[in-house]
């Protein structure tokens, strides 16, 4: 039998269900299911998750992240992604295709660097990795911090919200599951954007949030229109 | 005989709570637990690295608790500093969290839990562990239960539930018993003993501090979603 409904707060060691599979998020203890985290329920077909509300960020293969680099060593670069561990980024990963003497050349201490997470170590240390493309050096700009729980409601639903933010603020805006987002655009568009992260943050579980960043943006554009 | 308590409660009766999460803004979890004259602070960090290094376990997470009491929190003041009790509360606090969080989760990290409490009418392990277990499920932790606990104690002849300080320096004897729940595993994470009790009595003591934990226990649950009841909304 199921004691919750979908969307339902539950705390830990809350029994969800005393028959069925457990999904993410919960445990199984004589065959009855509860939960191991302080969050809400998602029920689907097959399976019972709980989605954290708060927590920090768990390496996990394949995420892309937001890192800054905080030392440089021989053959690789220790980079610092808001975990517990460093992380470590392969000289061979930055495919110059020659041999470089002095890895601080490419990448100093201090630089932001967006990359894929290849390996996780069995103490979550892990490993990140260049290739695909789109990952590398990033210039510097703005960083901004947010719970990294709540990455999926900064993105909306099928990227609406993110959407929204680039284009109404104009500003390139990269996010990274370690819940860190870069933003380079003008200063008042970055303003606008930092304004509207921390709104997403703190209302996440708020009804009409949309409506909020809206009319952020709505004041940033109207100062804009007056500044000009 | 201790035929009516020294504030007119009843013999099961807790004396009145406030629960609260998030008051700690830079920690990633925090609460506040406030039972009587009894006020615990509590705010959990990490995971972290481990420091100092050689306490790190490469297969699961530790915890490092620090149980302090405030200058201002007694009549006389307390020195400030980690004292030879305060170190055994710490102790008791870890031991009895490493139970309900899922440390094996954390290979080599380590959870660090600061407890402050900033008004003492005694039972404040009690209320401390129940402000940390707060703390860690707000802090996003995976845990198999929440910590409810309470401090149960014989005055006289008569079991009694949360004594305050008048009732545990009582003139007839007291004795003084925390007890601590996991309470939807039924599981007992913390017994301390301080007095004399017959094995009867200690039976219906713990019977007596179950029920009063299940009164906290659901408090708690209360306190934690009532920051996201929108959430639920659909």
């Amino acid at each position: 039998m199921l004691f919750v409904k979908n969307y339902d707060v539950v705390t830990p060691g809350e029994m969800l269900a005393d028959e069925g599979v457990g999904g993410s998020g919960t445990y199984t203890e004589d065959k009855k299911i509860f939960s191991k985290y302080f969050g809400t329920v998602i029920l689907n077909k097959d399976w019972i998750n709980v989605t954290q509300l708060n927590g920090a960020y768990i390496p996990k293969e394949g995420d892309e992240i937001i890192g800054k680099i905080a030392a440089v060593e021989g053959t690789y670069w220790a980079v610092d992604i808001d975990t517990s561990h460093y992380c470590r980024l392969d000289a061979r990963e930055a495919n110059t295709g020659y041999r470089i003497e002095d890895l601080s050349e490419l990448m100093d201490v201090g630089d932001v660097v967006y990359a894929k997470i290849i390996r996780v170590g069995k103490d979550l240390s892990s490993s990140l990795g260049l290739r695909g493309g789109r990952y590398g050096k990033l210039p510097a700009s703005m960083l901004v911090r947010f719970n990294p729980m709540k990455i999926s409601r900064i993105i909306g639903k099928e990227g609406t919200m993110i959407n929204l933010l680039r284009e109404r603020s104009k500003c390139d805006i990269l996010l990274g599951k370690n819940g860190v987002a870069w933003v380079n655009g003008d200063k008042m568009g970055m303003e606008a954007v930092l304004a509207a992260i921390n709104v997403i943050d703190e209302n996440s579980y708020m009804g009409d949030i949309s409506g909020k960043v809206r009319e952020i943006l709505d004041r940033y554009t109207s100062q804009k229109n007056n500044a000009e | 005989m201790y035929e009516e308590r020294l504030d007119k409660r009843q013999f099961d009766e807790l004396r009145p709570i406030e629960l609260e999460t998030g008051v700690v803004p830079n920690a990633n979890g925090s609460a506040r637990f406030k039972i009587g004259g009894t006020e615990a602070i509590a705010a959990v960090y990490g995971p972290a690295e481990v420091k100092p290094k050689h306490l790190e376990k490469s297969d699961q997470g530790i915890i490092i608790c620090k149980y302090d009491m405030m200058p201002f929190s007694v009549p006389d003041r307390a020195k400030p500093g980690i004292d030879r009790r305060d170190m055994e509360i710490s102790l008791v606090i870890s031991n009895a969290l490493s139970r309900a969080i899922m440390l094996e989760e954390f290979p080599s990290s380590m959870i660090s839990v600061y407890v402050y409490i900033t008004q003492a009418d005694a039972g404040t392990r009690c209320a401390s562990l129940t402000a940390a277990s707060m703390a860690c499920a707000d802090a996003g932790l995976p845990m198999r239960d929440l910590i409810a606990a309470v401090a149960v104690g014989k005055i006289g002849d008569s079991i009694v539930a949360d004594l305050s300080k008048a009732e545990e320096d009582y003139e007839g004897g007291a004795t003084d018993i925390p007890i601590a729940f996991l309470p939807s595993k039924d599981e007992i994470v913390l017994l301390q003993l301080d007095g004399e009790v017959s094995k009867d009595e200690l039976k219906k003591a713990i019977e007596l501090g179950r029920k009063e934990a299940n009164k906290i226990y659901e408090l708690e649950k209360a306190a934690l979603k009532r920051r996201f009841t929108y959430e639920s909304k659909d």
